[in-house]
This record gives structure tokens, sequence and C-alpha cells, in this order.
């Protein structure tokens, strides 16, 4: 049987990204995962860092990065470690023909699905609100009984954001779906993959608009990790087309899914699917293996190095309970403050972070997992993504970007 | 029932399930996984309507698989779907498509008469006044039933045993796959156990509502079973829909005695070779097989959590290549994408694979499932193999 020389623990980016970069090293990588993620359902941007600790919004995120606290994901990195990740993101996006576009030296902000803007580092070609910004004539497209989206709702936000004052335009079109459950941006995403919903579209699309406008639409240009229809709807209509971020499931994300998982296959990466990780083999400071146990029996899957990419407490990496937080597969020990009180303000929704969305494991400068004295607790194991403790993406916008930057940290060293 | 196992709160509606539901994607019929399952699992028992679009859910568990919450939704939906049957008026299309065992019996013993007869136009056009399709050929009865064959043949004794569970679909109607695990397991010194007294896994019957049925073939299969898994010996199936319901679909939807030791002692028969050579005990004695491959992961193994065994198996085999379809369910589902109300959504959902196996042009499809290899071989004309008949040729030489 192949030896496997590194084991990655979860399926969502952090996860996927750490195997690919382990297997671009030439290790032979298996990864194993209970569930898609959050990264399918998801915007598919990456957001590095949106706004600082003191709240303000973040212009430059690679210089900003000098300003975060010391047990801060992108702070035990390096400034340079985030760019070579973001750089290889992508490269590796490129590569894989559905390139995304930015840099780590400036936020851009994208439309939500509320017409709100939001900071992000990197979206895919699609989402690019440079474009936006910088149109006169807008023309918002709506699809009839789309839920989630509302035309009127992205007008009214966007003409409250300073700059945005624009020539608005607001089009509703209709899909060929009539039947059955409620409409989602998935679906109509679905019906844009076939040939016939392409030729319908594009010819209702080119009616509707004018050239030279902006058209703004939620993110339905396919499923599928390339930019063929966008082209040709740009071709078509003689407008530049920019997609909004989406409420889940949000088919942009549900792209860089296939992209990532596409290339694990290539890089003859094992993947076992449907498989609960419930406790790591550690012999003398080291895991030597893993166990997973379904409703059947138990299973151990050895390698040299392992990558704990499990996630956080909604992920179901770290688990809370009375007085203690503890990470799942090592029975590693989380700091928590010792009154459970402190553990969280009371309006879920304040200006600043709340304390329990920093919690997470301490690891030292090569993501290993370390105790609150600092002592390395697995020489083999290393930590990705929202295991990790120092950081809230929530308030930060930051959640994909540590995402990437510690995935890549952690293939690099496996 | 493991209750961690079973708690639709344990949902937090992320759509997960939504986006990777293949007959959601196929058809607007279906309301999707997570309304059917989670969803409305919270009003049943109340006045509300709950099960409508039920009946159009394939139980491919491809929501199990995308759901990062533990949610077991297909079986939320099939516990469902045997509550809504039980004050039905069945049809005699639901009873035929869970009933195969009972039908293959009458029919196997005769069975170049009752081929000819399912074949035949007349019969066609009954069968698709029950309901089902004339689009796709039904599988042929063999001449000879897995279990005869394997009582005319003369097996080497070992000390090491393996019990087999054919499952109908290897008995009735693909018995050489049968014998090629018997092939396989002798060249690895081991001994195929087959117990009298088995019957169908329930997969059907469960997948139609039928599931206080499904129970007592349950209840059978242990009793037959657990002389030999009490033993520790371990049981072995080839097929990943039979592999499954032992492994997972019995505690997720009974309550049985020893079901959980059942399920302890249960492989996929790649899976038990596999961990054969991870202590050293494969044959590896492998000669070269020629010929250009793809090949396709059912469902109910992506289910089972262990990954593509039969792909690490072949990849033994000297210079062996084989693609990975990677390209979604093929849409069968046991019997789904025979029913002409089903068939098309199961054609829809199959699309991507098909087209994937059309361009690859391979001399063979390879798959671990009867459903699958049916489907993907009727829908692009290339022939389609179990890995067992695979590593029994490379063993051979043939």
């Amino acid at each position: 049987m192949r030896q496997n020389d590194v084991i990655v623990i979860g399926g969502g980016l952090a996860g996927l990204f750490a195997a690919i970069t382990a297997a671009k090293r030439g290790r032979q990588v298996m990864l194993v995962t209970k569930g898609v993620g959050a990264i399918a359902i998801g915007g598919g941007s990456i957001d590095v860092l949106g706004y600082d600790a003191t709240g303000k919004p973040v212009r430059d995120p690679s210089a900003a990065l000098g300003g975060l606290a010391a047990d801060h994901p992108f702070a035990i990195l390096g400034q340079q470690r985030v760019e070579t990740a973001v750089q290889t993101f992508l490269g590796l996006c490129e590569a894989e023909g559905y390139p995304y576009q930015g840099d780590l030296q400036h936020n851009q902000w994208i439309p939500t699905a509320l017409g709100r803007l939001k900071p992000t580092c990197l979206t895919p070609l699609t989402m690019n609100s440079a474009i936006l910004k910088a149109a006169t004539d807008v023309t918002v497209v709506e699809f009839e009984g789309l839920k989630d989206y509302s035309g009127r709702v992205m007008v009214d936000g966007l003409r409250q954001c300073p700059g945005y004052a624009k020539n608005y335009s607001l089009v509703s079109l209709k899909t060929d779906i009539n039947d059955g459950r409620d409409l989602t941006a998935l679906d109509v995403a679905r019906w844009l993959d076939s040939d016939s919903g392409q030729a319908a579209f594009i010819e209702r699309l080119t009616a509707a608009v004018r050239p030279g406008s902006v058209i703004l639409l939620p993110p339905v240009l396919g499923t599928k990790p390339d930019y063929r229809l966008f082209h040709a709807l740009e071709q078509a209509t003689g407008c530049k087309l920019v997609e909004t971020v989406g409420l889940p499931p949000a088919v942009t994300g549900y792209r860089l899914r296939r992209l990532l998982v596409n290339c694990l296959g290539k890089l003859n990466v094992k993947m076992i699917e449907q498989a609960n990780v419930v406790r790591g083999i550690v012999e003398n400071g080291r895991c030597t293996g893993i166990v997973t146990g379904n409703l059947d029996r138990e299973r151990t899957y050895r390698a040299e190095s392992f990558i704990l990419a499990s996630g956080g407490f909604f992920g179901g990496g770290l688990q809370a309970e009375a007085g203690r937080a503890r990470e799942v597969v090592f029975d590693l020990p989380i700091t928590v403050p010792a009154n459970s009180a402190d553990w969280s303000k009371e309006k879920l929704f304040f200006a600043g972070s709340q304390p329990f969305a920093k919690f997470g494991l301490q690891v030292d400068g090569k993501l290993r997992p370390v105790d609150a004295s600092g002592k390395l607790l697995l020489e083999n194991v290393y930590v990705a993504g929202k295991s990790l403790a120092g950081y809230d993406y929530c308030v930060e916008k930051s959640g994909n970007g540590v995402a990437l930057a510690t995935a890549y940290q952690a293939g690099a060293e496996a | 029932m493991k209750k961690h196992h079973y708690n639709p709160d344990s949902c937090i509606a992320c759509t997960s399930c939504v986006a990777y539901c293949p007959v959601s994607a196929a058809t607007r019929k279906f309301a999707g996984p997570k309304m059917m399952g989670p969803a409305l699992e919270r009003f049943r028992g109340g006045e509300t309507n709950t099960d409508f679009s039920l009946d159009y859910c394939a139980n491919c568990k491809n929501c199990d698989i995308s759901c990062p919450s533990g949610v077991p939704i297909s079986t939320l939906n099939m516990l469902a779907r045997a509550k809504q049957y039980k004050n039905k008026r069945r049809s005699l299309l639901d009873w035929m498509m869970s009933h195969s065992d009972l039908m293959s019996k009458l029919a196997s013993p005769i069975a170049a008469l009752s081929n000819f007869g399912m074949a035949n136009p007349l019969t066609k056009m009954i069968l698709k006044q029950v309901g089902i399709t004339d689009k796709m050929s039904l599988p042929k009865y063999a001449s000879k039933t897995f279990l005869q064959q394997f009582r005319a043949f003369k097996q080497q004794s070992f000390p090491d045993k393996v019990v087999f569970f054919s499952g109908c679909f290897i008995n009735y109607y693909a018995p050489e796959v049968g014998m090629d695990l018997v092939a396989v397991m002798q060249r690895n010194k081991r001994e195929v156990i087959v117990p009298e007294g088995l019957d169908c896994c329930g997969s059907p019957l469960v997948g139609k509502g039928y599931l206080d049925e499904a129970v007592e073939k349950a209840r059978t299969n242990i009793a037959a079973l657990k002389h030999w898994f009490e033993q520790g010996i371990p049981v072995l199936t080839c097929c990943t829909s039979c592999g499954l319901m032992l492994k997972m679909e019995i505690q997720e939807m009974m309550d049985l005695e020893l079901m959980e030791q059942l399920a302890a002692y249960t492989y996929d028969a790649s899976e038990y070779l596999l961990e054969l050579h991870a202590q050293g005990k494969l044959s590896t004695e492998f000669a070269p097989v020629a010929g250009c491959y793809i090949y396709h992961t059912p469902c109910h193994l992506r289910a089972q959590g262990i990954g593509k065994p039969s792909l690490e198996l072949l990849s033994m085999i000297p210079g062996f290549q084989i693609e990975d379809a990677d390209a979604g369910c093929c849409g069968q589902s046991g019997t789904y994408g025979f029913e002409v109300a089903k068939h098309d959504i199961a054609m829809a959902v199959a699309e991507p694979v098909l087209k994937r196996i059309r361009e690859f042009q391979p001399d063979f499809i390879v798959s671990d499932c009867s459903g699958c290899r049916l489907q993907l071989s009727q829908g692009t004309g290339f022939p389609a193999l179990h890995p067992l008949t695979l590593l029994r040729r490379a063993y051979e030489g043939k």
C-alpha cells in the first residue's frame, strides 16, 4: 500500500490548499474530511485584512500586517510568508485557467447582496469591483423569483456608499426555470451552465442593456471555474460585468472548491470523505497516526507528519464546554479566561471582537501547537486555518487569507 | 439507533447538501435535501404536509457526504418515506422495484425464458404501463446463479476464512463477479464461506419505504452471519450498497441486536485486500493487464468513509494505468433510473460522468457498484467491469 508522507485533517480552504502545497513538494498526501467545509457555500473571495485592530478599514493589507498583535497568525508568519502564499495561490488559479485578481498591497471593496461594500483582497475576475467603482452607468440585473437578492435593495444600498452616486438602472430578467422549489443563485448558475440557458440569457441581457454600461449581477455565471460565459457575455453586450457576493449557496466559492479539488486529483492526493477523525496517536511528542471513527469501526492511518485544518468551534475542530475549551483530535488545551463570563461580551454584535472568537491553538513559528508556556506539544503536527488562536475573521475580514497563508506554511513544513 | 448520528438540530442550514445534491441539480421537482431532511423533520408528527417531493430523493448519500455537521440527511428522508408509505396504497412499480429479490427467485431458475420474456416488446410495453422505463435494458438473469456456481466449485481449504455476502445483483445477474472474488481470495490463501440463509441486504426496500421488511431482512442476515462474525471472521461485500447497508444503514435506521458487531466486521472486498497488504499478506504477483480503463467511484462507496480502495489496489498491478473519472453521481441509485418518472432525472444526473467517459474512450469502465456499471455501460456503450475482475485477470495473467 502507498505510504503517506502527510495526512491533512480537514477539507475546507485550509485543508485543500495545504494538501496541494505539500503534494507539489513531492510529498504523498492523504486528506481526510467530514463534509465539504465552508468554502463550497462561501463567496470565494480571499479576505486578508479588511479592518485593523482599532476597527479602521485597511487600504494596504501588506503594510497593516505589521500592526497586528504578536499572537495573530499573520504576525507569526510574517509579511514575507503571507506574500508568498498569496502569490502561490494566484499562480495556482492562473495555471488552472481561472485566474484571480488583486494583490496584497491593495484592498478592494466588493458589493454584498445588500448593496453594502466589504473589503477583500483577491477575487475572481468576475468580482473586480474597480470596474464598478469607475462606472458612470450601472445596470443592476436581478432575476425573477431569485431569492436572497433584490436589485432594488442593491441600488438603494450602493447609493448610500460614498463615491457610488451613479446612474443606476434596474433590469429584471426571466430565467427559463418556472417550476418547482425556490430559486437560488446556484439554480440560475446551473441554468447558465447549459447551452440553451446561455443562449437565452445572452439574448435577453443584450436586449436589456446599453453598451458601455457596467452590469452588476448576483453570482450566477456558471458553476465551473472558467470564464467562458463571462467573456461571451462581455463580448455580446459590449459591457463589463461584475458579480456581487451572494448568500449561501454562493456560487463563487463553489467554483473555487471545484478548482482546488481538481488540483488534488491531478496531484494524486488521496481523499477520504465522510470520515470523522476521532483522535491522534501520539508517541513521545510525535504523532504517528490518526484514527477515524465511523458507524462501523475505527481505522488507523499513519504518516510522517500531519496538518490539522479541522476548523474552529463552527467547523467542529474546537469544542467548548463549561469552563473549558479543547481541540478535538489531539485533545490539546485551549487557553481561555478562568471565568466563563469573560468569554463573551453581552452584546453579540458590537464594535469589537468577541473574546471567544479568538480562542484557538497557540503555535510556534512553524505553526506547531505549544502550551501556555510556549513548550512544543507535537513536533510533527502543523496547524492551519480556524483552529488557530489570535484572530477574529468576522470582525477583521481575514478568514480565507489566514486559511491560505497558514495552509501554505503548514504544507511547506509538513 | 445511534443518537449522535441522528439529530436534525445539528443542521445549521449551511446549504452544503443543497449544493452537492445531484438530484436537486437535475430536477426542480425535488425540494432538496436540507428542506426534506432536517428542516421538515422538525414538523413531522404534526399536521403540516412535510412529505411533498420526498419521493425524488434517490438515497445516494451525497448530502450526508457533504454535510459538515454530521447530519444523516438521507436517513431522515428514508425514515420519513417509510412513515409516509405506511398509510399509502403502494403501486405495483414500487413493489417490483423493491422486491427484485423475490422476482429473481422465481425468474432466475428459468433464466433463458425469463430473459426472453423480459426483452420482448410486449413485456416491455406492459412494464412501461407499470412504470418501468423502456429506455434502459433491464439486466439479464445469469443461466446459473452465483450460489449455484459457488456450490459446484471445489475450493482449496485454508485455515483463514472470509464470509462473502454476495447480494442479489451478483447472485442473479453477475455471478462472475462473485466467482472473481472467490478466485482472488483463493489466490491469497483464504477460503470463502457463503452461509446458508442469507437474504437481500434490504437496500432497495429502504429506498422504496418498505422499512419493516428491510428490518426483517437485516434480522435474517444477522442471524445467518453471526456464527462467523462472532468468531472475528470478516464479512466481505463487493456491492457497495450491500456494504453500506451492513456497515451503516442498519445502525442508522434500525435497532437490532448484534448490528454493531456485524458492522465492525464488514469489509468492502478491496478494503479487506488493502488491509491484507498492510499486514504483508497480500499476494502481489500480478501480471501486467493491457487496456485503457476509467474508474467511477460509486456514491455508496464514498459514503463508507474509506476512500477509493479499489484504485489503490489496482495501482499495484505493474504498469497499470487507470483514469479516475471523478465526475459525480451516475444517477442510477439502484432502481431509481429504471422508473419512467425518474429516468430522465437519472440521465441528467449522469450527463457529466457519461460525457467524461465518452471523451476518454476507454476499453473498459471500472466500478465497484452494479447499478453504476449498468448505467454507465448502457449510457456510453463501453463495457464495464468490477475491480475484482481486473485483479483476477492480473493474478491469472490473462
